[in-house]
């Protein structure tokens, strides 16, 4: 029972790291982008779904449609306003250090505006459960934080793969020259990638603050988070990372109840330690690829 | 500081002087608050307050002891800041193993009394050092140690390790963490059905966002009270805590903390040291600030030969969360409200 127990509990902390990872994989696979100020963005969905529900009393999950729209649009004038002056400029590693100074601008910006403390977002319902028998327990609020993401993600799947401007995105994230040939608008198009990131950002810190208490410095561990995601799932596709979330969340769960609670940060680094040397080097540091495969 | 200087300043040695702080922000990194501290020494301050957390605390120390400069923190409780022979460095709390004694003392008048207990820290200097304590004061007290959690500093799940509580349920569970941490297990235990008799955290209850984030559920909590607004002690500058909270109140929107009165009383100490040693030479500070004892809004500062807070005139009561609001329940002396024990279950509260 203790391991359907864990099972249980490493998928729903696996559809939340997905759900907040999704956005980083969806920029770093279309525009090459690697956003630190992902986190940044996670928490202001956080903080936005907070004060609606503090000052509105609505129900959190209900905050979630208006958050992601107001996100889409900042997202849209940022990258226009800033990531794509960068690369124009400079490069794309320029925009890595963009991104890392909007990511200290907007922790500052959060202290600011809503002090230090930390927040948490109490639905009327965040404190019941369900017993499924021989002692499993799991709670509404994680259960509605899965189903949430799971349906999010499955909606992003679906305007990727079967409407006009997911096919639009990903022709332009595959070639992007082919694309301006087709008439396609690119910086268009990168522009709406970041802010559909940005909203779906903003919907994994609406519903993270439904799930856990935070304050403006957790920004760093979710840009963190989504970057172990997308090294394990792959980027620029929402099953990458569902699947990459989804086995974070177990190896999460799965150490801290066979090794040790003190241990899951290490075991996910130790995994992604890993598979960036499968990458990188698959043949070990020093050694030479096998016989066979060359 | 600003109440001192509205009030025309500190007579020093016949000499009135106005306080000046530098406040900078170290955004909870280490490397960080080294930098800007450093940085604070080159430009000759003499005097410092100390950051939050004894990760930060215990590296900038190193720097203000090595210049001779004293430190007058309520930021750091680890024992590491007290144990390595730092002469400057003063702390307003006892050291974090030394925090835990009068909580034992009042485990043992509960009747019905709980036998077992179970220990949930995370990997941080304080929470490390404060749940050894824990374990050491409760063996010694004669209570029987089930199992002993350690978690990752940040938690984003303890879904496990509710697992594991609920298969082997120890009467009291003791959690040693700080704020979001002590919420987030609270809330898990809450709506994972996760109920134990007796449910201690030390830092977090203390705060209104806590109490709010768990509504009727945080009823019966237990955790460590570093500080009261209703408690009557005198002080030189404010007259008591009850008009140090008013006057606090009248210049700010954020609720009052423990964190903001043991600030003051870092800077009301400090104005008493240096008129004891009639100067504002740091070493001579120094020595001043070793022999204080004095009342303040925050209690009775006495230092430690090593600079912390005296475990019994500094140590902490015990608080109970009662219809929302935090109560002192121990020492019976102290006590604001009726203790509420035992403990109902979580569903079964209102």
């Amino acid at each position: 029972m203790l391991a359907l127990q864990t099972i249980l509990d490493g998928l729903v902390l696996g559809g939340l790291y997905a759900l907040a990872a999704v956005g980083f994989s969806l920029i770093f696979g279309v525009l090459g982008v690697v956003n630190l100020s992902h986190g940044a963005i996670v928490m202001i969905g956080a903080y936005l779904t907070w004060f609606a529900w503090h000052t509105t009393g609505l129900d959190p999950l209900l905050c979630i449609p208006p958050v992601m729209v107001v996100m889409f649009c900042a997202g849209y004038l940022y990258q226009r306003g800033l990531i794509q002056l960068a690369v124009d400029r400079s490069s794309l590693l320029a925009s890595m250090l963009v991104t890392f100074g909007v990511a200290l601008m907007l922790r500052n910006l959060l202290v600011l505006v809503f002090s230090p403390d930390f927040k948490s977002i109490s639905a009327g319902w965040a404190f019941s459960f369900v017993r499924l028998g021989g002692g499993v327990t799991i709670d509404l609020v994680r259960i509605s934080a899965l189903g949430a993401s799971l349906a999010l993600l499955g909606a992003l799947a679906y305007v990727l793969n079967h409407t006009r401007i997911g096919r639009v995105i990903r022709a332009t994230a595959q070639q992007e020259l082919a694309a301006r040939l087709c008439g396609v608008n690119a910086r268009h198009v990168y522009a709406v990638t970041f802010g559909v990131s940005a909203a779906f950002a903003g919907a994994s810190g609406a519903i993270l603050g439904i799930v856990l208490p935070f304050s403006p410095p957790d920004e760093a561990n979710w840009t963190l988070n989504a970057f172990v995601v997308v090294v394990l799932g792959g980027v620029g596709s929402p099953s990458g990372a569902l699947l990459g979330g989804l086995l974070l969340g177990l190896i999460s769960t799965a150490t801290s109840q066979l090794i040790g609670p003190a241990f899951p940060n290490a075991m996910m680094f130790l995994i992604l330690v890993l598979m960036l040397m499968l990458m990188v080097r698959p043949a070990g540091l020093l050694g030479n690829a096998f016989a066979g495969s060359r | 500081m600003r109440f001192i200087n509205e009030q025309g300043g500190v007579d020093i040695a016949g000499t009135r002087y106005q306080l000046e702080l530098r406040l900078f922000d170290d955004a909870s990194d280490p490397s960080r608050a080294v930098t800007l501290i450093q940085r604070l020494i080159d430009d000759n301050v003499d005097f410092f307050l100390g950051s939050f957390g004894s990760n930060i605390v215990l590296p900038t120390a190193a720097i203000t002891e090595r210049a001779e400069k004293p430190m007058v923190q309520a930021g750091g409780g680890s024992d590491q800041i007290f144990t390595q022979g730092n002469r400057y460095v003063f702390g307003m709390f006892p050291r974090a193993t030394r925090q835990f004694q009068s909580t034992v003392a009042f485990f043992k008048t509960l009747n019905p009394q709980p036998n077992t207990f179970s220990v949930i820290a995370t990997n941080d200097a304080f929470s490390k050092t404060f749940a050894a304590g824990i374990v050491k004061d409760m063996q010694a007290g004669g209570f029987q140690l089930i199992e002993n959690y350690l978690l990752p500093e940040h938690i984003s799940d303890a879904s496990s390790v509710l697992a594991s509580v609920r298969a082997k349920t120890p009467d009291m569970l003791l959690c040693a963490m700080h704020d979001q941490n002590s919420l987030l297990i609270a809330r898990q235990m809450i709506a994972t059905g996760t109920h134990v008799g007796l449910l201690f955290q030390g830092l977090g209850p203390q705060l209104a966002s806590y109490r709010e984030a768990l509504g009727r559920h945080a009823s019966g909590i237990f955790y460590s009270i570093y500080w009261d607004p209703r408690t009557t002690w005198n002080d030189p500058f404010f007259e008591s805590a009850g008009k140090f909270a008013a006057y606090y109140a009248r210049h700010n929107t954020r609720p009052i903390a423990y964190h903001v009165a043991a600030g003051a009383a870092c800077i009301v100490t400090y104005v008493k040291a240096m008129q004891a040693a009639g100067s504002i030479d740091p070493v001579k500070v120094r020595d001043a600030l070793a022999a204080t004892d004095l009342e303040t809004l925050y209690g009775r500062i006495r230092f430690t030969a090593e600079g912390d807070g005296d475990a019994v005139a500094m140590g902490p009561s015990v608080g109970q969360v009662l219809k929302g609001a935090g109560e002192v329940v121990y020492p019976a002396g102290g006590r604001t409200a009726e203790l509420l024990w035992p403990v109902p279950a979580w569903d079964k509260k209102n």
